[in-house]
């Protein structure tokens, strides 16, 4: 059944239920380690990660590493995001544009966007711009895909709507076009930022001094096991906040979207 | 888009005498098939006075909203010609409300009511006043900041006739408005319309499938043919105005749904044995 559940008492439930799920992860892991039914050479104690996670924080090699992520993410999701969406808009719009473009996504899109990183240093030199654009490719085409779709899935009838009752050129466009299409645009969006940090780290891992991805690997190459953890952890909290942030903008953004639960 | 749909001005043009307000003559219209063109509408003649509520009833299929559609100008037809006789001043010729609403769901109700003249180019101040002047009337004051998901489905379509009164046009156009609603709210609403017809004084060409919504509202009932559709008979409605929803017990009422389905049952038997699509 789909009803819209009563707001604040459906979202109290979930902010429960996602705090309780990671409570309960940590406590079992914690009691597991201090028992000993798990190595901690291997599964270092949620607790002593805590206080890792405080001194690598303190002497700055987070800051400095995380900086360095937070950069290259930022601008490699500009780069897919801005493109994207127009591209994505011209090719919704335009037949032309889609049947020229949709073969060339076909087969670039899946390749691994990490794979890109040795052509782009070739061509940009080993730097920023190489790893950054590396980073922006799958981004791009996400982006740009799901924006095509939101333009093409919007209802006959309000476009229809929408030119009988004088939208035209850009009217059309901007009043009709690309806010139908904005929900579809959004959910690029998000994908995108995901793939984007996912690449990000990829890179630094292969091809970086600084960057989380790098503090990841020399960690893995000297053992030292705790760092690894926090350098993991914290690469996953800064997905889970710029996926909440993006939401947060989105609902901002588009106060019109109707909010439906599935409900059994 | 006005070009599919020829401008007359007062007291000029090809319909003299009566000067109708909505001159169709000879109207054809085919859509192209892999298998050869497919009539919709052959040989179409009407005429709409000023300040009528003329019905338009058939089976389905029978190409009822295709004529609307051409009204509008928003599809052209094959052959023949469309007057819509203008007053002089500068205002759309048709203004549409259409089944499904078809409102934009991220304006709100005040913007959506408001997006005609909006696009006409009228300011801000001088739009929303005229919005929410026609809110009031259509009964929807209070809700200018609601949008249309957080409507029931009547209030929404009370959104889509105050669109299109905001548009201020020659000749309202109402494709199947009420056919989404629960028969409730349907006779609720069939006495809303009366009422604002009755304030706003419009000329209204109104498609419907349901006999007793088109006998209660109309001047005339134009009964169209199963597919092409022709116009097969229109029947005067000389029940009183103001009308009400107790004149649907009145006999004379009972009279006229009997003719306009005697007239119409025949070609419900053809559209059916042909199985025919909508549209």
């Amino acid at each position: 059944m789909v009803s819209a559940t009563p707001r604040a008492e459906g979202a109290a439930r979930s902010a429960v239920l996602s705090v309780l799920s990671v409570v309960v992860l940590l406590a079992g892991w914690e009691v597991s380690a201090r028992v000993g039914w798990i190595r901690e050479a291997f599964f270092p104690r949620p607790s002593s990660l805590l206080s890792q996670f405080q001194l690598l924080l303190r002497d700055g090699t987070l800051g400095l590493h995380m900086g360095a992520t937070v950069g290259r993410l930022f601008w490699a999701f500009v780069l897919a995001a801005v493109p994207g969406v127009a591209v994505g808009l011209a090719m919704g719009v335009w037949r032309a544009a889609r049947d020229t473009l949709d073969p060339l996504f076909a087969f670039v899109y899946p390749i691994p966007s990490v794979l890109f990183l040795p052509l782009a240093a070739f061509v940009l030199g080993r730097g920023e711009p190489a790893r950054v654009l590396t980073s922006a490719v799958t981004s791009f085409f996400l982006v740009a895909t799901n924006t095509m779709a939101g333009v093409r899935q919007l209802d006959r009838g309000i476009l229809e709507a929408g030119i009988h009752y004088g939208a035209t050129g850009h009217n059309l466009f901007f009043k009709v076009l690309l806010p139908g299409a904005l929900p579809w645009i959004f959910t690029g969006l998000r994908l995108g930022l995901g793939f984007a940090l996912i690449v990000v780290v990829a890179v630094e891992m292969v091809g970086a001094e600084r960057g989380l991805g790098a503090l990841l690997w020399l960690s893995w190459q000297t053992l030292k096991v705790r760092d690894m953890y926090v350098t993991l952890l914290t690469i996953g909290f800064l997905g889970l906040l710029t996926t909440y942030g993006l939401e947060r903008l989105r609902s901002w953004l588009l106060p019109w979207q109707p909010k439906t639960e599935v409900r059994r | 888009m006005a070009e599919l749909v020829s401008r007359t001005l007062e007291g000029a043009g090809s319909p003299t005498s009566a000067s109708p307000k909505v001159w169709v003559r000879g109207l054809s219209l085919s859509y192209a098939s892999p298998r050869g063109p497919i009539p919709a509408l052959e040989n179409v003649s009407l005429s709409v006075g000023a300040g009528e509520f003329c019905c338009i009833v058939g089976p389905s299929g029978c190409g009822k909203s295709t004529l609307l559609r051409v009204l509008a100008g928003l599809i052209p037809a094959t052959a023949g010609e469309v007057h819509i006789r203008s007053d002089g001043r500068d205002r759309p010729l048709t203004a549409m409300v259409f089944q499904d609403y078809a409102l934009l769901p991220w304006r709100t109700v005040l913007d959506n009511v408001a997006f005609g003249p909006e696009n006409r180019g009228v300011p801000r101040a001088e739009r929303y006043r005229i919005a929410r002047e026609i809110l009031a009337k259509v009964g929807l004051s209070g809700f200018e900041h609601a949008y249309p998901h957080q409507l029931s489905g009547g209030m929404k379509q009370r959104v889509g006739i105050a669109r299109a009164l905001a548009n201020d046009p020659e000749v309202l156009l109402m494709d199947e408005p009420l056919a989404a609603l629960d028969a409730q709210t349907r006779n609720l609403m069939q006495e809303e319309l009366l009422r604002i017809w009755s304030q706003f004084g419009k000329t209204v060409v109104y498609v419907t499938h349901a006999i007793d919504e088109a006998v209660l509202l109309g001047d005339r009932v134009v009964v169209m043919t199963a597919r092409p559709g022709r116009v097969k008979a229109v029947v005067p409605v000389d029940l009183d105005r103001p009308r009400t929803l107790e004149q649907k017990g009145s006999a004379r009422f009972a009279q006229l749904y009997n003719e306009v389905w005697q007239l119409l049952r025949e070609e419900v038997g053809v559209a059916s044995a042909e199985g025919g699509g909508d549209g």
